[in-house]
């Protein structure tokens, strides 16, 4: 896995003890050996474990946000990103006691009985008990238990050669009990509040507990930031793929980029032009502008840096392609006329579940994604093919999709569908279309170029954060537009930094340290591990304890939001922290996986409930949506993984 | 939740007794009494009566307690009304096992008891032992839960709450509070005594209700976060009822975070659900007063041995629903603290 120096190439999805063979011939592919196919970047990207939990997740996020009128609002966002935060916290730290081949079914409860122990040390002495210690004895005091539980977890795992399974179930109902027994015995209820009694809880309360209220910060300059920062993300994200993509030109054409900064200036200038006007008319016209800018602005930059094809060919569609481009095209239009002819006011309702409304809903989508799918099959069959064809067919992809847009612009009575969607899936048809342009004229890379993937992987990571930083603008702070219209309050924490930064935290680990290529190996091969000198014990002993140190930590968390905390508080939730784990692409049996897909899984796990409640329908359903989003993601990742493992032999 | 969910099939009449017992405050129940077909009470009253000293009454009070913070109180109330009265109780918790109580229960008799408080957890196992003591002369009240079973013992009466009366009470509370679309927030799925709850605030509550599972007691990030889409959602929605303290608390912090101002109404108590009232962010909160589950079987069994009377009209007595509002909040959570709330 480790051919190239480039910092997004997949090291974290290697497990070492597993594929000892694996790093055997990376050896050699080191040395130039010839035999071994060249896989790009995307290749390798795409068959990363979180591949499957990132779809899914965008899958239910846009589900969620088409079924309800409220659940893309910002202040929502936060809502489920809230939720995801303390479970993602824990579903990470899971998921690297998985990637190291163990269970903890005691994570749940132990998160209770941390913010119960916290309490419990800071309560004032009195009647109802508690030791009336400050904060900054109670938090080190409560982590070294912490640190004691995780410690005994794998002790006896090790000691004993039981299946973590059985010795934290164990662990588990002793938690209860004495979560049970000790707050009655000490506090004489089931209960035990209250955090702020402690004597420096102002100081860390910002600490753990800080809130940002988003109406409380109007900040006129935001749309700005927002949208150049964002625009500025996406195409450093295209640029990205271009160098990555395309082979180098030995000799650089400066008139290409000249083009990509008249490009440049013309989106800049359209953007600005759609900020300052309004009407119909006008944003047509400055929507043509911006397909002009992005044609000039990616073209110009590919003709400036890469390699251009000598000989083209011409347009050759074989029987195969043509059927499928003419059925697939025709079923798209299908689905517009089917929409246009179907009334779509009327609830008239044949049987349940099926109203008018939903019969044309489900056969719009039926005809668009099966005409969707087709011309993607003769893209597929394309690839080997003149690039003139390439580039022919990629145009009907455009043009299908940019039918999909403006059904969606005619179908639709909501300004979201009509504004956002429409947008989005018009600028998604300029992009396929000036990508099949640029293909179809340009060598494609075969050859590995450490510089080129260096470069861009970076520009793909730095583009990446833009678009988030740029959304985070938009979602911290308000206009003073937004306040006259009384957008609803929304509010976010830091426990949304913490999480972030955890993840973070553990990618870095799992992917940079020795102790990340130790958690792969002592998860894929204990024995193996153990005998090239991984000392498996110790680290799976150190990753009971990360967990548990994970548990103290949202328990600190939880105690600090809600100020109380009851006995049962976690129990259970442990099951989720694994469901969020597998969901995120983690392997039940160790070896495989990733942090960055525990937090994916948590995201995903924390959608449904709220957007069942956003959309209003009967929340009895939401354990159904939570089983069956982990049997598909089982199925999926599995498929997933694999295709990881034949492109990667 | 400790009561018996059974109540509904004497569901009319109980809102008189419910008055008369005067152990609650009693708003809820302005329902008009209607006749029953209630079977009229077996007293099975000794055939010559007793002429004992108050001092040499001995009673025995057997629950499936497990000496938790609920039944703690349940037992204060029954050792106030032995001080009280100036008799002996001896106090018999059966950990939540029949056998023990069957065991208790026939050991009292042996014994020879004045008179048998019971619960009954388990009808089948306990039916039985409670018609032998009660065939053997000795007054038997059950207490907390039994009440479909009480009439085949021949018990005099049963002390307890009904989870729908309750949720009734709530209902008027937002009734007078004005509020018009009740979301009814449960926290546990499948929990017959929860839904009746919300069953029973439909029925009384004026307005629109919904009922919906808002998440676990477990995760009250994920909880408040629920409730908090759900309020978003419906900005009609002026009042919530969770029928647990943890999730009122929750969706007490999801209406401050989206800033709307609602009636929010509660079941039960902990220390921060009667601060939060106290504060005057939550309404009320639903009370089961089972202080009185512990007291008021005593006091009937005294005053039938001593005095042959009976209490209740051979229908239960009902504790509950007490309410705890912005008004009592002080005293409550001083008479919490000293365990007798």
């Amino acid at each position: 896995m480790n051919e190239y120096d480039s910092p997004d190439t997949a090291t974290e999805a290697a497990p070492i003890g597993e594929t000892s063979t694996d790093t055997v011939v990376a050896a050699s592919a080191a040395g130039g050996d010839e035999r071994l196919a060249y896989r790009s970047v995307f290749q390798r990207l795409f068959v990363r474990p979180e591949v499957g939990g990132l779809i899914g997740a965008a899958g239910i996020w846009i589900f969620f946000w088409a079924a309800s009128g409220t659940f893309g609002t910002v202040g929502q966002t936060f809502t489920w990103l809230d939720t995801a935060a303390t479970l993602g916290i824990m579903a990470v730290a899971v998921s690297m006691l998985m990637i190291g081949g163990e269970f903890d079914l005691s994570s749940g409860a132990m998160t209770g009985a941390m913010g119960m122990l916290i309490i419990y040390l800071v309560k004032e002495t009195g009647e109802l008990g508690g030791l009336g210690f400050p904060m900054l004895i109670a938090i080190p005091l409560s982590l070294v238990v912490a640190l004691c539980i995780g410690y005994l977890n794998g002790f006896m795992v090790e000691r004993t050669g039981q299946p973590s399974f059985i010795i934290t179930l164990g662990t588990f109902f002793a938690l209860i009990g004495l979560k049970l027994g000790l707050s009655k015995r000490f506090v004489g209820q089931i209960q035990i509040g209250r955090t702020d009694e402690a004597s420096d809880f102002d100081f860390f309360r910002p600490i753990f507990a800080a809130e940002w209220a988003r109406n409380d910060h109007p900040f006129e300059l935001r749309d700005f930031f927002y949208i150049s920062i964002f625009a500025a993300g996406i195409i450093i994200v295209l640029l990205a793929v271009c160098e990555l993509w395309f082979q180098r030109a030995d000799e650089r054409k400066p008139i290409g980029l000249v083009d990509f900064i008249v490009g440049l200036g013309l989106g800049i200038a359209a953007a600005i032009a759609l900020h300052l006007t309004d009407g119909v008319g006008v944003n047509a016209a400055i929507a043509v502008l911006m397909a002009v800018a992005v044609f000039l602005g990616m073209y110009g930059w590919v003709r400036w840096r890469y390699e251009p094809i000598e000989n083209r060919g011409s347009v050759a569609l074989d029987e195969r392609m043509r059927k499928f481009l003419g059925l697939g095209f025709g079923l798209v239009v299908l689905g517009a006329v089917v929409a246009v002819l179907i009334d779509s006011s009327s609830t008239h309702e044949f049987f349940f579940p099926f109203t008018t409304q939903g019969i044309r809903v489900i056969l719009l989508l039926a005809f668009t994604t099966a005409g969707m799918a087709l011309i993607a099959m003769a893209s597929q069959a394309a690839l080997s093919s003149s690039p003139a064809t390439k580039g022919a067919v990629t145009s009907v992809l455009a043009l299908a999709i940019a039918v999909v847009a403006a059904l969606t612009f005619i179908d639709s009575e909501a300004a979201k569908f009509r504004a956002s969607l429409f947008s989005v899936l018009l600028f998604g048809a300029v992009i396929v279309f000036v990508w099949g342009f640029v293909v179809s004229r340009f060598v494609e890379r075969r050859v590995k170029s450490a510089s080129a993937d260096h470069l861009g992987g970076r520009m793909l990571i730095l583009g990446i954060v833009s678009i988030f930083i740029g959304l985070a603008f938009r979602m911290m702070f308000i206009t003073e537009a937004e306040l006259l219209a009384e957008v609803p309050p929304a509010k976010t924490s830091i426990r949304l930094f913490w999480f972030v930064a955890f993840t973070a935290t553990m990618m870095w680990i799992l992917a940079r340290t020795r102790f990340g290529s130790w958690t792969f190996a002592v998860g894929g091969n204990k024995e193996a591990a153990r005998q090239v000198g991984v000392p498996a014990a110790r680290t799976k002993t150190q990753l009971f304890m990360l967990v548990s140190v994970a548990a103290w930590f949202v328990g600190l968390l939880v105690a600090f939001r809600i100020n109380s905390i009851q006995s049962n508080a976690g129990d259970g939730q442990e099951f989720f922290f694994i469901i969020a784990a597998v969901v995120g692409g983690t392997l039940l049996t160790g070896g495989y996986g990733t942090a960055f897909g525990g937090a994916i899984g948590a995201c995903i796990m924390s959608m449904p409930l709220a957007g069942i409640s956003a959309a209003r329908w009967n929340t009895d359903w939401r354990f159904l949506i939570i089983g069956v989003i982990l049997l598909l993601a089982v199925v999926s990742n599995k498929y997933l993984r694999n295709r990881a493992e034949a492109i990667r032999r | 939740m400790k009561t018996s969910k059974k109540l509904l099939a004497i569901l009319p009449a109980i809102a008189l007794v419910a008055a008369s017992c005067g152990g609650s405050d009693g708003d809820s129940s302005s329902e008009a009494p209607a006749e029953t077909d209630a079977a009229p009470v077996e007293t099975d009253a000794p055939e010559e009566v007793d002429q004992t000293q108050a001092g040499d009454l001995t009673f025995h009070m057997i629950t499936h307690s497990d000496d938790g913070p609920f039944w703690s109180v349940v037992q204060r109330g029954a050792d106030a009304a032995a001080e009280d009265l100036g008799v002996t109780l001896v106090w018999k918790p059966g950990v939540n096992d029949a056998q023990v109580m069957v065991q208790d229960i026939e050991a009292a008799v042996a014994e020879g008891t004045d008179g048998i408080a019971a619960s009954l957890p388990d009808p089948d196992a306990l039916v039985g032992p409670l018609q032998a003591a009660v065939g053997e002369g000795i007054p038997v009240i059950t207490l907390n839960s039994g009440a479909n079973d009480y009439q085949d013992i021949g018990a005099l009466t049963h002390v307890g709450q009904s989870e729908d009366v309750a949720g009734n009470g709530a209902g008027e509370r937002f009734n007078d509070a004005g509020a018009t679309k009740v979301l009814c927030a449960f926290q546990e799925q499948g929990n017959v005594g929860l839904e009746e709850r919300c069953n029973g605030l439909a029925e009384t509550f004026g307005g629109e209700t919904v009922i919906e599972f808002m998440g676990l007691d477990a995760d009250t990030t994920e909880q408040q976060n629920t409730i908090n889409a759900f309020l978003a959602a419906d900005p009609d929605i002026d009042g919530v009822l969770g029928v647990g303290p943890v999730i009122t608390m929750s969706a007490l912090r999801a209406a401050q975070d989206l800033g709307r101002e609602l009636t929010i109404g509660g079941f039960d108590m902990t220390p921060d659900l009667l601060g939060a009232i106290e504060a005057g962010d939550v309404a009320f909160t639903v009370d089961q007063q089972q202080y009185l589950q512990g007291y008021m079987p005593v006091l009937l069994m005294y005053l039938n041995v001593t005095n042959q009377n009976t209490l209740g009209g051979g229908l239960p007595i009902l504790t509950g629903p007490g309410f705890v509002t912005t008004d009592n909040a002080t005293a409550v959570i001083e008479l919490s603290a000293a365990g007798t709330r």
